[in-house]
């Protein structure tokens, strides 16, 4: 698997950011610099205004003199305020800028991609995560950006005051520095590794949780009296994982103490330079006081670049490395852009393996559905049926072999010319949380329509737009969430009809479903399918040996392989696969 | 143990307090301790650096009658307890933590597990056990964080305003005087208006649901074959581009009170200063304590330009908690949810529905119509009908699952509504159409399906008996490291292990093989049939060839039992099941 570096990822992201909103990012740079110089500003004029106060005390300065400088002070602590006010808005906005362009590539960025990569569980989880990992590559350069243009600002500008006022001084930002780098790596040591023990037993105690009170199991865990058992594994697992936590914890405190002897060192050794100084006369009581007081400020900045955000992007590394790994997900890669003219479509020894599988789902399968033929595709669960139609369709590309469309080759076309003629009514189709108008013609959305035309396709697909169900006609919302309507199974089924039959085809593909649906349903549907392969190239995926008779042919299936092709009556004379799925069903409906 | 989750009581600020309070007194105590003298320390170190400035002027002078040693170290012990003091805050705190998921996370658990089972199927009020029982120790801790975090602030300024009355009695009240307001002022603009925006919620719940469609797994065909990544994108854009410029405005809101708040602060610090300034020339006041009360109130201008509004927002936040927490613990619960099945074993001789009509909790449609039917022992039964005409419905009742029914229920002629859960529990057995599938051995696997008793031999015979010979210590799932995987048909038939492994009196299969096809789905049933001859069974299942296997057939339309008796009496009365059987043998045959 690649490994993205820290390079690689504030390449990437800052790119993106430049490109999603050049003039916010210039701004947002200039107000950070702003910002981390105000700090280093407000304590000098501290000490400024300290100053002021005491030589108004040995009457070197007017009460007035002393008015002003307090008013420099007010200056630089409201402008201060101000800046951070504004700088921590604009991520706010530009952010939202950026997360919003990089969203809508990588859905884009979806939409091309191939869709057997869904099938790859490691594909899977890098697209289910890039959204997470989209966020961790803003961080990190956002991190990034914000060492360079506030904390390297902030501490150059008090490096420089230091050294203007007595050049050992200086000395005190390494004093601040050491202990708190030393901190940090040795916190990172001592915390991933706790880490990586906890893991696994937290996912463990989470699922026991689960088991005893999520959705997913709550009745049958209620009704098997398995509360006691889920609840000793539970506990058990959950003083297990406490114990290493608070072992670890106690380490990982017992460290930072230590650490923390070291940082009170280093304060020690900055109040005696500052001491040494004052006694010596190089600096003034108000700068004594200033710089003592803007120790903790400087402490606490530190601790900020260097655990928060340092750390912060030493953790979120991992997770940038989904989005990386999606965004070089090799896409569909067929150009060609001139539609095939409807015709034979022709498989030769074709086979496809999902990804991670060992054994291919279709083996060495070679047929042709003729132009204008209905071809029933039967056999068992798990045959091969449905990657099958992904074949033939140019869903898939096969692993080995060719799928031409009249002549041409699936996997040279580009996706808009391969599906241009093709429709299909999918065994998961979708019931999209939209307007019926919209989830009817989703299936072809660059096509224009008007009620007539959504009117033909549901009569067609037994689609009922009454106005009990559909108050808003088409424009009905058929989702509860949306404050629309909710619709039966049966309904959904004829919608998804409806899409189907919108979309202009000539070849079309009816894979059924296999969801509860009740004997009436079933016929209604088989009755619909039929209507819509009249005329067409069809390819109709059945388990209800009677449909068959809708077919000009029948292609039977068993582990992978196309065992048995021909009309009904050739079949059943002959002794195979199709008679013995015939007779095993029949007996059930003697 | 203490019950920190009870019905009925109101949750209030005080109890982020409480709550770790009685899991762990000692650490909530030292930890309340220590804020407050952490919170003391910036005024030590005022009156210090006040001491320290004020003699190294005199050693100025040529006056070395006071040592400077005395404060130099105290302001050294000041900055090392400070730093330390925090370690003992974050040990606390972790302690407390575990404590709390020790005990109240594990309470939290058990109410879930009470809960009436008309909460978990209810989106709302699951919505709201989710919200409450995410990380519940972190949410007090955060509640507890907050008092903190509102007692730091509250110590660290009124420990200032009385060494500044001590030192210019007039000026200090001047400054409480003006200060006082203002300060209120500073709260009220700094008090986040964070209830998040109804409308911009709907529109970001849009664009992730048009992101889903975008992105999921499901619908990668249509998808793929539609194209319509451009279109739905747009609309996406539409929708996210409106949630942000809501949310934008809202954010503006927050930040323009928040700064308006710290600027607040930053005048009212000029003012205390300007007022401090009229003293210091009179020199009523020496030049070390006006610096170390400038230093300190300087302090408080950075300290208040974030954590007064954080702890106000984090106040709004934490008060949501509670009255959500609040109508968690009074959700109403099942008695005896969580016992065990009983011991003793009740026999089953009848079950009779009188009557029955229900309506699932909070909708108006009946799914159950005076419903009557009468069930005997010894026989098995099938359950078909057209989808929604009340099927599973009847389980979940006679289960106990709901009892807000109409009519009667009695089992051996005795209310259902009598029996108790640990009653109920030993004498039904069911396959759910979605089984669980729980990651542990196979062996705790089957042994769930009577927990009461652990024997190897019998899970032997009865992984013999449905083809899944197996060893029994093999972990199932990804949960356990070693966790073996399987396939939809080998769980599925682990369910109806576990079904067989039960003593229960009346075994029900519900559908648990829908996403097979008919011929595979009826060798399941058969399979079943035949290892429980002689006991008595529920088929249910749409699909009719499966349902001859029954000795009574019993049809449910719209909410009643339409017609009932063995699948040739069924056929005879060409009635609602001879054309049911007739319309799908037409497709299989």
């Amino acid at each position: 698997m690649k490994k993205y570096g820290l390079i690689a990822i504030c390449r990437h992201g800052f790119a993106e950011k430049f490109k999603a909103t050049p003039i916010l990012m210039v701004i947002d740079l200039i107000l950070g610099i702003l910002h981390g110089l105000s700090f280093g500003v407000e304590t000098m004029m501290q000490q400024r205004f300290f100053d002021k106060a005491t030589q108004m005390m040995s009457g070197s300065a007017t009460l007035g003199m002393a008015f002003g400088a307090l008013a420099m002070l007010g200056l630089a602590n409201v402008a201060c305020q101000i800046l951070n006010g504004v700088s921590n808005y604009m991520p706010n906005i530009t952010n939202g800028k950026i997360s919003g362009e990089l969203s809508r590539k990588m859905n884009e960025k979806i939409g091309r991609l191939a869709p057997e990569i869904f099938e790859n569980t490691q594909c899977l989880d890098d697209i289910n995560k890039a959204e997470k990992g989209k966020s961790s590559v803003m961080n990190v350069a956002d991190t990034m950006m914000s060492i360079m243009i506030f904390y390297v600002p902030y501490f150059g500008f008090m490096g420089w005051y230091l050294f203007t006022m007595k050049p050992i001084l200086i000395l005190a930002l390494v004093l601040i520095f050491i202990p708190k780098a030393l901190t940090q790596i040795l916190r990172t040591k001592v915390f991933t590794k706790a880490e990586d023990e906890s893991a696994p037993i937290r996912r463990e105690y989470e699922y026991y949780e689960n088991c005893i009170a999520d959705r997913e199991y709550f009745k049958e865990t209620r009704l098997l009296g398995g509360f006691m058992f889920f609840k000793k594994l539970y506990t058990q697992v959950l003083d297990a994982m406490q114990k290493l936590r608070y072992k670890a914890s106690v380490k990982a405190n017992m460290t930072e103490f230590l650490m923390s002897l070291l940082t009170v060192a280093g304060y020690v050794g900055i109040i005696w330079l500052l001491f040494d100084s004052l006694m010596k006369g190089d600096i003034s009581v108000g700068a004594f006081a200033a710089v003592f007081n803007s120790l903790g400020l400087m402490y606490n900045i530190m601790d900020e670049v260097i655990c928060r955000h340092i750390g912060g992007v030493a953790e979120t590394i991992g997770a940038t490395q989904n989005y990386m790994r999606f965004m070089d997900m090799p896409e569909r890669t067929g150009s060609a852009s001139q539609t095939p003219e409807w015709g034979d479509i022709e498989l030769s020894h074709v086979s496809f393996a999902y990804p991670g599988a060992s054994e291919c789902a279709v083996k060495d399968v070679s047929f042709t559905l003729k132009k204008g033929e209905t071809l029933a595709v039967v056999g068992e669960n798990g045959s091969g049926k449905s990657t099958l139609i992904r074949l033939l369709s140019g869903l898939y590309a096969p692993t080995a072999g060719q799928v031409l469309h009249n002549g041409v080759e699936t996997t040279k076309l580009s996706a808009s010319a391969l599906f241009a003629g093709t429709s299909a009514v999918f065994q998961k189709y979708q019931r999209y949380q939209m307007s019926l108008a919209e989830n009817i013609s989703i299936s072809r959305t660059e096509k224009k329509w008007d009620e007539a035309v959504l009117g033909d396709v549901s009569q067609m697909a037994g689609l009922d737009v009454e106005v009990r169900t559909f108050t808003n006609g088409y424009d009905t919302m058929l989702s509860r969430e949306f404050d629309g309507v909710d619709l039966s199974g049966g309904q959904w089924q004829r919608v998804a009809i409806a899409r189907g039959f919108f979309r202009d085809h000539n070849l079309i593909i009816l894979d059924e479903p296999t969801a509860a649906i009740d004997p009436y349903e079933e016929t209604r549907i088989y009755n619909r399918f039929a209507q819509m392969a009249k005329d067409k190239s069809a390819l109709i995926v059945t388990h209800r040996l009677g449909s068959v008779k809708l077919a000009d042919r029948i292609l039977v299936m068993k582990d992978g392989q196309a065992v048995q092709l021909g009309t009904h009556e050739e079949l059943i004379a002959e002794d195979g696969e199709y008679r013995r799925l015939y007779e095993a069903q029949e007996q059930w409906y003697e | 143990m203490k019950k920190l989750i009870e019905r009925g009581r109101r949750y209030r600020y005080w109890d982020f307090v409480k709550i770790p309070m009685s899991v762990a007194p000692a650490e909530t105590v030292l930890r309340l301790i220590n804020v407050v003298t952490m919170a003391l320390m910036p005024v030590l170190q005022t009156l210090t650096i006040a001491e320290f400035v004020d003699t190294a002027l005199l050693i100025f002078g040529g006056d070395t009658s006071k040592s400077i040693w005395k404060p130099l170290i105290l302001l050294v012990l000041i900055t090392a307890y400070t730093v330390l003091a925090g370690h003992l805050s974050q040990f606390m705190n972790l302690r407390i933590e575990i404590k709390l998921n020790r005990e109240y996370r594990v309470q939290m658990v058990e109410k879930r597990a009470r809960l009436a089972y008309t909460h978990v199927e209810n989106n709302e009020t699951w919505d709201l056990v989710s919200r409450v029982c995410e990380d519940p120790a972190q949410q007090i801790r955060n509640g507890m964080n907050n008092i903190v975090s509102a007692t730091d602030i509250l110590v660290r300024v009124f420990s200032l305003l009385i060494v500044l009355v001590g030192q210019v009695w007039w000026a200090g009240l001047a400054i409480v005087g003006i200060s006082l307001p203002l300060f209120a002022l500073a709260i009220k603009a700094g008090k986040s208006n964070y209830q998040a925006d109804v409308e911009a919620k709907k529109y970001n719940r849009r664009a992730k649901y048009l992101r889903g469609v975008l992105q999921g797994r499901d619908n990668v065909e249509e998808r793929a074959m539609f194209g319509y990544t451009g279109a739905v994108n747009q609309k996406w854009r539409e929708s996210y581009e409106k949630w942000r410029t809501i949310h934008l405005k809202t954010e503006a809101l927050y930040f323009v009170k928040m700064k308006g708040a710290s600027l607040i602060t930053v005048l009212l610090s000029l003012l205390i200063i300007s007022i401090l300034l009229l003293p210091l020339s009179q020199g009523l006041i020496t030049v070390g304590m006006f610096m170390g009360l400038v230093t300190n109130t300087l302090n408080l201008i950075q300290m208040m330009s974030w954590q007064l509004a954080w702890t106000m927002s984090e106040l709004a936040k934490n008060r949501e908690y509670l009255k959500d927490l609040s109508t968690f613990a009074d959700l109403e619960e099942t008695d005896g949810a969580l016992e065990l099945p009983s011991e003793e074993k009740v026999p089953f001789e009848t079950i009779d529905f009188i009557n029955v009509s229900f309506a699932y909790p909070g909708t108006e449609t009946y799914i159950l119509k005076n419903l009557n039917l009468h069930l005997e022992k010894g026989r098995h039964y099938a359950f078909v009908g057209v989808n929604g005409a009340g099927k599973t419905t009847l389980t979940k009742l006679l289960t106990g699952l709901y009892d807000n029914y109409e009519g009667e229920i009695l089992i051996n002629g005795i209310s259902l509504r009598k029996y108790s859960q640990a009653q109920l529990k030993s004498l039904f057995s069911v396959v759910y159409q979605d089984f669980a599938k729980y990651s542990v051995s196979v062996r705790e696997n089957i042994q769930l399906g009577d927990v009461l008793v652990q024997n190897d031999d019998r899970v032997q015979e009865i992984l013999e008996q449905i083809g899944l010979e197996m060893d029994l210590d093999t972990n199932l799932g990804k949960i356990r490291a070693d966790g073996t995987d399987f396939s939809g048909g080998q769980w599925q038939r682990l369910a109806i292990a576990r079904s067989l492994y039960s003593n229960a009196a009346i075994r029900i299969l519900d559908e648990p093989t829908a996403a097979l096809d008919p011929v595979a789905e009826s060798e399941v049933y058969e399979m079943f049939g035949r290892i429980s001859a002689g006991q008595s069974t529920i088929f249910i299942t749409h699909r009719l060839g499966a349902a001859r296997l029954a000795d009574q057939i019993i049809v449910l339309d719209d909410g009643r039992v339409a017609e009932q008796g063995s699948h040739e009496e069924l056929i005879g009365l060409e009635g609602i099941y001879a054309q049911m059987f007739e319309a799908q043998r037409s497709w299989y045959q």
